[in-house]
């Protein structure tokens, strides 16, 4: 199995770009693409399909409205396309009152999902190298990073499911954060 | 005087929005200075960069049907030409949608497209049929996704077997209780889109199964299968 082309991410990119153009065939296209893996995204964030559903309409609005300002030079088309989604995710979970999980996951069970071999292999260098940085973490800040990402969940959500002061969680999560940022960015 | 570890705690800020950390105002706040801020916008977008691969481990799901509609209800786009069904395939493959979830976006597709809301007869074959051809051990190792109107079936490798040098995987259609159909060789990582002879269109339907089987190169020299049958499976209607 041939692993990400330049051609494929390419071709995403294009699809992006011509969507900025008006261009409703390549909106179709870059919907039928991108709408599984995006809405799968919404459902970890929020965990109702009918919230997810409503996200995944504004977020396809957002792309049509605002895809010319797409630059493939300072963006990928999916990260692009993932940050639209997840923003107006996080958004919203921040609009709810109280303290609201996406879902009741075991905190334990999350520590190490690791994707089919297939997806590892297509989702190319950017994913291989966050993985090797996050692995070199030590388990409870890279729990809570991760945690942070899927769950878009603020310190004191994720210290509660922790069952963690705030003041730890917070450590944790920036200490990991400094020593990503060293790795990433060497 | 800052040290260090103050203005790193600054800049956490925003790899803190990007997570998804920060309550209600703060978060305002950081999204006010992107706006007003090349700086901090350039911080923001190179740990978008960083972190958002790791949405290739949520897995897919395929969005309800209406979703479609309703998006191009809600930009005041006229009724969807037909999309091009096969120009995402390097896309799907490249976003890892599995063969399972190629199948649920077709039937979402076939649900949301306009003159396919009634259920197909017997005798009227459904436009788009998918069939997983999977090896004896139950694993997809092929999704065929054909379109009657297009007379096209496109390949999509799941799981593809490999096959010795020299060997190639030829594609066949079995009819209900007839012999089988060479429909064409294919490199079996790779996939392939086939445009199908008419007489081999009308036979597509759920009383028929694909199969592949390993061959010598350019396909079996007697126009039926010569080696081994690797996978099989039967055609629905998608």
């Amino acid at each position: 199995m041939p692993a990400t082309t330049l051609a494929e991410r390419d071709a995403l990119n294009d699809l992006l770009r011509r969507t900025g153009t008006r261009d409703e065939k390549a909106f179709a296209a870059l919907y039928k693409a991108t709408s599984p893996r995006l809405f799968g995204v919404c459902m970890r964030l929020v965990g109702d399909p009918a919230e997810a559903d409503e996200i995944l309409q504004d977020a396809f609005v957002t792309i049509w409205q605002r895809a010319s300002s797409f630059d493939p030079s300072r963006a990928s088309a999916f990260t692009w396309l993932i940050t639209v989604v997840r923003n107006k995710a996080i958004d919203r979970l921040r609009q709810r009152s109280g303290v609201h999980f996406a879902s009741d996951i075991a905190w334990d069970s999350i520590v190490d999902e690791l994707p089919g071999p297939a997806a590892q292999a297509e989702a190319g260098e950017a994913y291989a190298k966050l993985r090797a940085c996050l692995d070199e973490l030590e388990g409870q800040p890279r729990r809570s990073i991760r945690e942070a990402f899927f769950a878009g969940a603020t310190y004191n959500e994720l210290a509660e499911r922790a069952k963690v002061p705030l003041g730890t969680m917070k450590s944790w999560i920036r200490r990991g954060l400094l020593q990503l940022r060293a790795c990433l960015g060497a | 005087m800052n040290t260090p570890f103050d203005n790193d705690k600054d800049h956490l800020r925003y790899v803190e929005y990007v997570l998804g950390l920060l309550d209600a105002d703060a978060r305002a706040d950081v999204a006010r200075e992107i706006a007003d801020q090349p700086e901090a916008a350039a911080a923001v977008a190179r740990w978008q960069a960083w972190l958002t691969p790791l949405a290739i481990e949520v897995p897919a799901i395929a969005p309800p049907a209406h979703a479609w509609e309703s998006i191009r209800r809600r930009l005041g786009l006229a009724e969807p030409a037909r999309p091009g069904l096969w120009e995402s395939l390097a896309l799907w493959r490249w976003i890892g949608v599995g063969a399972t979830a190629v199948a649920a976006c077709l039937l979402v597709l076939t649900l949301t497209r306009p003159g396919v809301s009634t259920p197909p007869t017997a005798t009227a074959p459904a436009v788009l049929m998918v069939a997983t051809i999977a090896g004896d051990d139950g694993v997809a190792a092929w999704t065929a996704t054909m379109d009657v109107e297009r007379s096209e079936l496109l390949l999509i490798p799941a799981t593809p077997q490999p096959v010795a040098v020299g060997r190639d995987t030829e594609l066949w259609l079995i009819p209900e209780g007839g012999a089988p159909i060479a429909v064409g060789v294919f490199p079996s990582a790779g996939g392939k889109r086939f445009v199908l002879p008419r007489d081999l269109v009308s036979r597509l339907g759920p009383s028929a199964a694909l199969a592949v089987s390993v061959e010598p190169t350019g396909g079996s020299p007697t126009g039926q299968p010569t080696g081994p049958v690797i996978a099989k499976g039967a055609i629905r209607a998608a």
